[in-house]
């Protein structure tokens, strides 16, 4: 989505010359494995700027692109199971509030009244964005890409990057599976892979990709609007205009490296846990489980910048499972600073990579 | 008890007893006319097709316009009563009772003459399970789509090919509902040929040498075994099938309602041809009893034209007998306008039935032979496809030009005169059997104009697309409407542009026929259609195809469509197969619900 969204910003601000290369399929990596969450309510301004910044997008994606890629305004509700979070929320809400995002502190009476399918046992509060959302991950991603292949850009899938010609400190071309391409500019947006297309140029990322499950069940007629989230309670749902629920949670067990294979663990740990939490899942049968990476940065915060060493590259990295719902602003960031030498509708100056050279860095907190 | 004194007493209100009632009224006699119905006009009333005949039989409107302006005309003598809902219980040597429903009283009246011309009732069939709910005589169904606006039905077996059959059929149709197919007992269609066609352009099976054995279900009727049958009628075994309809339609005939005449004292006798017992009448229409008349259905099955010409002459007779005048040639000339209308191939059961009561009616004398020639290619103009003589002349009276012509009688075969016809349409709008078409070639353009009479719902917007279809209701080919005339009376002439070798083909055509589904993943409900499209947008990976359309992502995982996606890929892309990744496979194997886990176990 990253790169999709790089190449829709470049296209649209008339750059013709755009060449996107897949190693696989449009979708393969983590964008067609997540849960399709948009969310605003983050712990720091970088974050939420970004996110509200593409919120934007996300809401004009069907007339950017001409197709419809169910994105719903359904809201947030995050869930906080303990005290020390409860009162760290108080303060995301206030500085998010500061930020110009409309966010509620709920009581669980008042989570209760609302959402009436959610347990509330054991809950502490919860805050609750409206205007946060969802959209299902593999249209949108396909929406960008049909859009910028429509503007001129070429598509190139089953197409991997192998090498990048450097020559005087300064990007020449790429070697690719199926032949080589002179070009000034090359934008790592790897996802899983940002870590080796960084080595190729000789500069190490500090990323590692994660394994993430998630699950799908059958149907129901919609009734869940919000996607419903808790990093105390470790897990996420939400309901798909298709009517099936998604939800996944996190593994601190995890190793680093791509596995795509999916574990009995995981299919216990979330039965057990959500169907208690939302009993109306428990008539409801489970279709289908997968996984996906985390492209994890150290402050689990993208890293989004043009390399100092490296002329003409730049990376879109490390975004740490939420790359979907802030890809069209890092697109757009860094396809204004090709086309106008500094991005302009967003300041992502303090997302570049030298923010971890020997310096204390502030690390994202809400993750799941 | 009240009591009414009258001159005629008029025993129903169809087309029959409404026109005697007003014959007899208009000549200043006191007539009480009753029917048990809810409102004048018996079958009349439910008769949405346009009539045969000629102009002054009210040919070309359609059956309750008719009763509309039968029943108007009426209530303009006020020597004309009328009572409906109000049955005559019987005729008795000292008077006649009758029980006004409408307050539950009885009164008596004491008429000098007697119409009877309470009609028919709908015949009935043995086949097991035929009480179920569901089964419905096609007077039934009529009286509730046409007279109440209630379908009982989605989905229709129309037992019987005669005129009902065939116009129950169309109304259907025209409602909204499906007719599965119309089957048969006999070899061959009883009904019109035009009214047939109409039906058959719609795409209607007509299954002769067929009939109904059972209908399937418990609570309702869920559908009909149908089998083929020797020809003593009896089903060969082996040759049964079964059709999914809710709804069973009955449409095998009629019996005389001779109930009311016979009590009086009339005699009846049995003749098939006409409908079984049947009141013996005179040409004149008088039963054996004196002062007791009959007309229409009553006193023989046929048509609500004859009966009402039947009427008529009743109205005359009174009328002449009770005042003393001289209406022989009024009477005469109704009687020959009788026989015309049964002179032909369509009325012959009548006329030997009629001769089985002495009363011997004419028949041939017109045109028999159907048009060779369709008329010079180029030229804008009327094909007329009526090949069965029926007494009904509208299109030769209509034409300004006088380029149609029955050939001196209403019963023969039209043709046209191609110098004559201007390709106006007006024939074609007019003709009640639907049967007249325009047509336009176009050769050096390669395509053709076909100009359709139709009277369903939607009527398609000029310039929209639409499929046209031959006469068996075949679509045959794309078409563009060119143009579309709509008339006052319903009836659109719809102007179809087809290709060239369609001129003599396309004689329908359907809006939004059910797009080609061919599903290959039956839990999304996706179709072939859907995968070569997406294919064409670009989405060349399964993964990617699963993505977009959900392709595989439903409960099944994929087993039926995975390789049935794989298989459209590669022939669309020229890949081989081997070549193509199959996607991911992902547990569970089968859709296994939350609470087949152990809920209480937090580890």
């Amino acid at each position: 989505m990253v790169g999709a969204s790089v190449a829709f910003h470049l296209t649209r601000l008339g750059e013709k010359n755009v060449f996107i290369f897949e190693k696989n399929y449009v979708s393969s990596g983590s964008t067609g494995r997540c849960a399709g969450g948009i969310r605003q309510q983050w712990s720091t301004r970088n974050n939420v700027r970004l996110a509200m910044r593409s919120v934007d997008w996300f809401k004009r994606m069907k007339e950017d692109t001409g197709m419809d890629v169910e994105y719903k305004q359904g809201g947030y509700l995050i869930l906080s199971f303990e005290e020390e979070e409860a009162e760290e929320f108080a303060e995301n809400v206030k500085m998010q509030r500061e930020e110009g995002l409309e966010v509620e502190i709920l009581t669980p009476k008042q989570v209760k009244r609302r959402f009436p399918y959610v347990n509330v046992g054991g809950l502490k509060l919860a805050t609750f964005c409206p205007t946060d959302g969802h959209a299902n991950p593999h249209l949108a991603n396909f929406a960008y890409i049909r859009r910028s292949v429509e503007n001129g850009a070429k598509l190139f899938t089953k197409a991997e990057v192998k090498e990048i010609d450097i020559s005087n400190g300064a990007v020449k071309g790429v070697w690719t599976d199926i032949g080589y391409v002179g070009c000034e500019i090359v934008i790592n947006a790897a996802g899983p892979w940002s870590k080796e297309v960084g080595k190729m140029v000789g500069l190490d990322l500090p990323t590692e990709s994660y394994r993430h499950q998630i699950l799908v069940t059958e149907p129901l007629e919609h009734f869940m609007d919000p996607m419903i989230i808790s990093f105390s309670g470790n897990f996420y749902i939400r309901q798909t205009r298709h009517g099936s629920f998604l939800m996944g949670q996190g593994d601190k067990d995890e190793r680093p490296g791509i596995n795509r294979k999916v574990t009995m663990k995981f299919l216990l740990e979330m039965t057990s846990k959500m169907s208690k939490r939302f009993p109306f899942l428990r008539n409801l049968r489970i279709i289908r489980q997968w996984s996906g990476e985390y492209n994890m940065s150290p402050d689990a915060q993208p890293i989004v910048g043009l390399s100092e060493s490296i002329s003409g590259y730049f990376y879109a990295v490390g975004f740490s499972g939420h790359g979907f719902m802030v890809a069209p602003a890092v697109g757009e960031a860094i396809a204004e600073w090709i086309v106008f030498g500094k991005p302009r509708s967003v300041d992502i100056s303090q997302l570049s990579l030298d923010r971890f050279k020997g310096k204390e860095f502030l690390k994202e907190k809400s993750v799941v | 008890m009240k009591s009414e004194k009258v001159d005629f007493l008029v025993v129903g209100g169809g087309p029959a007893g409404l026109s005697a009632a007003l014959e007899a009224g208009k000549r200043g006699l006191k007539v009480l006319l009753v029917d048990e119905g809810i409102q004048l006009g018996g079958q009349l009333v439910k008769q949405t097709h346009k009539f045969f005949g000629h102009e002054g039989t009210y040919a070309s409107v359609r059956g309750f316009e008719i009763a509309k302006i039968l029943v108007k005309e009426l209530k303009e003598y006020k020597n004309i009563e009328t009572r409906v809902m109000t049955s005559v219980v019987g005729i008795y040597e000292d008077g006649v009772l009758a029980w006004d429903r409408k307050v539950n009283e009885t009164f008596r009246i004491d008429p000098e003459y007697i119409l009877i011309a309470t009609g028919a009732s709908e015949k009935y069939v043995a086949f097991e399970n035929n009480d179920l709910p569901g089964v419905y005589g096609a007077g039934a169904v009529q009286t509730l789509m046409n007279q109440f606006g209630v379908l009982p039905g989605e989905n229709f077996l129309i037992v019987g090919s005669g005129n009902i059959g065939l116009i129950v059929a169309y109304q259907l149709i025209q409602a909204g509902a499906n007719v599965k197919a119309i089957v048969e007992i006999t070899n061959k269609v009883g009904g019109y040929i035009v009214h047939l066609n109409k039906i058959k352009r719609l795409g209607v099976p007509i299954l002769l040498n067929h009939t109904i054995v059972r209908a399937l279900g418990k609570e309702r009727v869920k559908g009909a075994v149908i089998a083929r049958v020797d020809e003593n009628y009896n089903v060969i075994p082996g040759t049964e099938r079964e059709l999914v309809v809710d709804t069973i339609c009955l449409a095998v005939g009629l019996s005389p309602s001779i109930e009311l005449a016979a009590m009086a004292g009339a005699e009846v006798i049995y003749i098939p041809e006409l409908g079984g017992y049947v009141v013996k009448r005179d040409e004149f229409m008088r039963t054996t009893v004196p002062n007791l008349f009959v007309a229409g259905d009553v006193s023989g099955i046929e048509e609500a034209t004859t009966a009402m010409l039947e009427g008529r002459i009743v109205g005359l007779m009174v009328t002449s007998e009770k005042k003393k005048v001289n209406l022989s040639d009024e009477i005469k000339a109704l009687l020959k306008e009788l026989e015309d209308f049964r002179r032909g191939p369509a009325s012959e059961r009548v006329r030997k039935g009629l001769s089985k009561m002495g009363i011997k009616i004419a028949s041939g004398g017109f045109r028999t032979e159907v048009q060779k020639s369709k008329g010079p290619i180029g030229k804008l103009r009327a094909v007329i496809e009526c090949p069965q003589p029926i007494p009904c002349n509208p299109c030769e009276t209509v034409c300004t030009f006088g380029a149609i012509s029955t050939g001196g009688n209403i019963n023969g075969i039209p043709w046209v005169d191609y110098d004559k016809c201007t390709g106006c349409g007006l024939c074609a709008l007019k003709c009640p059997g639907l049967a007249i078409f325009m047509v336009k070639e176009d050769v050096e353009r390669n395509e053709a104009i076909v100009g359709i009479p139709y009277e369903l719902l939607p009527i398609p917007q000029e310039g929209e697309r639409v499929v046209g279809t031959d006469r068996d209701g075949r679509p045959v080919c794309e078409a563009v409407t060119e143009k579309v005339i709509k008339s006052k009376d319903k009836t659109c002439l719809v102007y179809l542009k087809v290709p060239l070798e369609y001129a003599d083909v396309v004689r329908g055509f359907v809006i939004s026929p059910r797009e080609k589904c061919e599903f290959i993943c039956r839990c999304e409900e996706v179709t072939v259609q859907d995968v070569e499209k997406a294919i064409d947008e670009g989405y060349t990976d399964y993964e990617e195809l699963r993505r977009y359309l959900r392709i595989g992502m439903g409960p099944c995982g994929g087993r039926t469509c995975r390789l049935l996606t794989l298989m459209i890929l590669a022939k669309k892309t020229g890949k081989k197969m081997e070549d193509l990744s199959p996607g991911t496979f992902r547990p569970p194997t089968i859709p296994i619900p939350f609470n087949a886990f152990s809920e209480g176990d937090e580890n």
